[in-house]
């Protein structure tokens, strides 16, 4: 099992309660961090623990007794302005900090990323690209809901090849994910540097521990098939 | 006696009703004749503008010179035949006299009655009086009038003809409307410069008309000078020559400016106000002519980031935005937009609910708003998909009661996928490339058609390595075209049908020729 990092939630909105409610059920601890004036809406069953400071603040982060190197901040402000503030802040006070920001325009994504965030999450993009698909694409939108939406069965995750495992060596198309129920998207080779491979492409890759795989399955088929890469 | 009339008439109503020809005729006419958004409809304006600038043509030459008898007759017979006839065909189509035979019976039937033939008579010419007193019919029969020779006099009649013309042009009865509108205000002006008119007018003769000044005569001259001077044209033909009527002169010049100006600026200022709407009817008469519409309410961000998606799918849409600020956007963006509130039944009765409209998307940024026009659309329409946006789980539970097909919710989306990237960046990567669609690597579907290559296959047979595709999984088709089930990475002995949905990771390109292939 991956040892879960501690993850810091700036802001307590719509996004911020299901970013909480999802988070919270894979397993993480969420500490949650809001303006000293931000109205919260707690749902009644809920028992959060909020943290209140005064953003614009450096001493008051500072009091917050981070552990930079081994926290995801996720900033979600109801302000585009003030959640701007906050990467900067976040960005010049921890330069490390892993801080995945929420954008709701191409306009802000670009200034987030240009403060630094490492990911931004644009609100209406997979949105709009969702609605699109239902009508469009129908069969699309049903197998994305299953795998990405619903939490059922089917998921997406990524797995990285541990060292001395029976895929250690062996070339790609010679292992049949398929038989094992598993379907490869994508994998990230360490040789080829950091970049993401579809597996689309004909290249055929060589596998070593530390590389990642991407891939689509059962739950059941993934447990399986961690187990056979402990073995 | 009149027993047997009313049973023949009453017999011939319903045989009117009945018939399926006689209807069609008369729908087909009522088309031709009133129906903007009728196809052929332009092409028999078009026709009946040449007859009529032919006619007038006719008129203006016969000053000077002489015509031909042949285009004399043609300007008799021809032309005269066209406009009686569509003068009898629209009081026709105008309403049914049988189904007014049919109803009176019916309630004479039911209180036990017996059907008066006169008041019945009566009634029908009630009917059709409603269409002869109508502005456009007595333009119409003014029009015929000067094919009467005898009377000289009747021939200026002919430019009725041209009024006829604006029936044809719809441009044109915008300006009607705008006068319309404002009615009250051009009245009033009216009025006051009647009044400036008729006071200058007998001041001016009071003080000149007694041979003072040898250009006015009588009291017409004294008020023609008024009218020429107080609207500016000042002709000077007539003008005052003591300094009283000098001083008259200036006063009404005066008002003259400012009147002339408040007229123009009320003209302006309606054309202004109609403008939305001569655009609104442009937009509907568009997309009128397309057969699955797809209607965005609300133009905020996320509306706009849709509209572009389904631009780059080739869906056929329109936008309808509450404010106006955010319709002139989209309309400024290049797309067929309308001002109007989605939450009421006219904008998507105008848009013709029952026919074109597949899809409606309530993305404005207030889930109420979105819940009232998704219950605003289906209770017009059962039939009609729509899906709306919404950020709040109860009232997501209210809409999925109201039958809404799809809400979408996007923090959720949103917050689903953050929590993805803790503990799985690059899964994330791979989701958000393939959700966005920002690299060329996508997720797409393609249907399985009848007696292609992949028809009656098992799945171990095709290739999908060399089509460089990752096959996900398979829609099966069902009986009434519903998706089934998904089936996840089927076994490689799994047949393949048509109709079957394969779901595929790849290039577009590599997509598009398996599109092609089918």
């Amino acid at each position: 099992m991956k040892i879960l990092q501690d993850i810091v939630l700036f802001g307590y909105g719509t996004f911020g309660r299901q970013l909480y409610k999802n988070l919270t059920a894979i397993g993480y601890k969420v500490r949650i961090i809001t303006g000293l004036e931000d109205y919260v809406e707690l749902e009644s069953d809920s028992d959060v623990d909020i943290t209140r400071i005064n953003i614009k603040r450096n001493d008051d982060i500072f009091s917050l007794n981070l552990n930079a190197e081994e926290t995801i901040f996720y900033c979600a402000m109801n302000q585009t302005a003030t959640n701007l503030f906050l990467v900067l802040t976040l960005k010049s006070l921890y330069p490390n900090a892993d801080v995945v920001a929420i954008s709701n325009s191409n306009e802000t994504t670009r200034k987030l990323k240009y403060a630094g965030a490492s990911s931004v999450i644009d609100l209406y993009e997979a949105t709009s690209r969702r609605i699109v698909n239902v009508l469009t694409k129908p069969a699309v939108s049903k197998a994305l809901d299953e795998i990405v939406y619903n939490q059922n069965d089917l998921q997406m995750l990524e797995i990285e090849i541990p060292q001395n495992t029976f895929l250690e060596g062996k070339y790609v198309n010679e292992i049949n994910f398929r038989q094992m129920g598993l379907i490869l998207i994508a994998i990230i080779d360490k040789e080829l540097g950091y970049e993401l491979i579809f597996t689309d492409h004909r290249i055929n890759h060589k596998l070593d521990s530390g590389d990642i795989l991407v891939i689509v399955a059962k739950k059941g088929d993934i447990e399986s098939f961690k187990e056979r890469l402990v073995e | 006696m009149e027993k047997t009339t009313t049973h023949k008439l009453l017999s011939f109503a319903y045989f009117l009703e009945s018939s399926k020809r006689y209807n069609k005729i008369k729908t087909f006419v009522y088309n031709l004749l009133e129906n903007d958004e009728y196809l052929y409809k332009k092409y028999f304006d078009m026709f009946m503008i040449f007859v009529i600038l032919s006619s007038v043509t006719l008129l203006v030459m016969d000053v000077k010179q002489h015509i031909p008898a042949w285009l004399d007759d043609f300007d008799l017979y021809f032309v005269t035949t066209i406009f009686i006839a569509e003068y009898l065909l629209r009081m026709w189509v105008f309403s049914d006299i049988h189904k007014i035979i049919i109803d009176a019976y019916e309630e004479s039937s039911y209180f036990d009655k017996k059907m008066n033939l006169f008041s019945l008579l009566w009634m029908i010419i009630k009917d059709k009086w409603a269409y002869v007193s109508s502005i456009s019919a007595i333009i119409d029969i003014i029009a015929i009038l000067p094919s009467y020779r005898s009377l000289r006099v009747l021939r200026v009649f002919v430019l009725f003809r041209a009024f006829k013309m604006l029936r044809y042009t719809k441009s044109l009865t915008g300006f009607l409307y705008v006068l319309k509108n404002k009615k009250f205000e051009l009245m009033t002006l009216l009025t006051l410069s009647t009044f400036f008119i008729f006071i200058a007018g007998i001041m001016l003769y009071v003080f000149e008309g007694d041979n003072e000044n040898p250009n006015i005569h009588n009291l017409f001259d004294a008020f023609y000078w008024a009218l020429i001077t107080i609207s500016t044209v000042g002709y000077g033909d007539i003008s005052p020559v003591t300094p009283e009527g000098r001083v008259v002169t200036m006063l009404i010049i005066i008002t003259g400016i400012g009147l002339i100006s408040f007229v123009t600026s009320i003209i302006v200022s309606s054309f202004n106000e109609r403008l939305g709407v001569l655009r609104e009817d442009r937009v509907v008469q568009a997309v009128g002519k397309k057969k699955k519409l797809t209607v965005v309410c609300g133009y905020g961000l996320l509306g706009r980031l849709v509209v572009r998606g389904l631009q780059k799918e080739g869906v056929e849409f329109v936008i309808v935005d509450k404010s106006e600020e955010m319709a002139e956007m989209a309309y400024n963006d290049g797309h067929h937009a309308i001002c109007a509130d989605a939450s009421r039944g006219e904008i998507f009765k105008k848009l013709d609910i029952d026919k074109r409209i597949s899809h409606v998307l309530c993305l404005t940024s207030d889930d109420i708003q979105n819940a009232f026009i998704a219950v605003n659309v289906k209770s017009l329409n059962e039939n009609v998909d729509v899906s709306a946006r919404c950020s709040d789980n109860e009232i997501a539970k209210k809409m999925e009661f109201a039958h809404v097909d799809h809400i979408i919710m996007p923090e959720e989306i949103a917050g689903m996928m953050g929590a993805v990237y803790a503990g799985e960046p690059v899964a994330f990567e791979v989701l958000l490339s393939i959700i966005e669609e920002k690299e060329k690597t996508q997720i797409n579907e393609v249907t399985i058609t009848e007696e292609s290559f992949l028809d009656n296959v098992p799945l171990g047979e095709v290739d999908f390595e060399k089509l460089r595709l990752i096959l996900l999984g398979v829609f099966k088709q069902s009986e009434n075209s519903k998706l089934e089930e998904f089936i996840f990475n089927p076994s490689s002995d799994f047949i393949l049908n048509a109709g079957d949905k394969l779901v595929c990771i790849g290039y577009s390109t590599a997509i598009a020729n398996l599109k092609r292939k089918m």
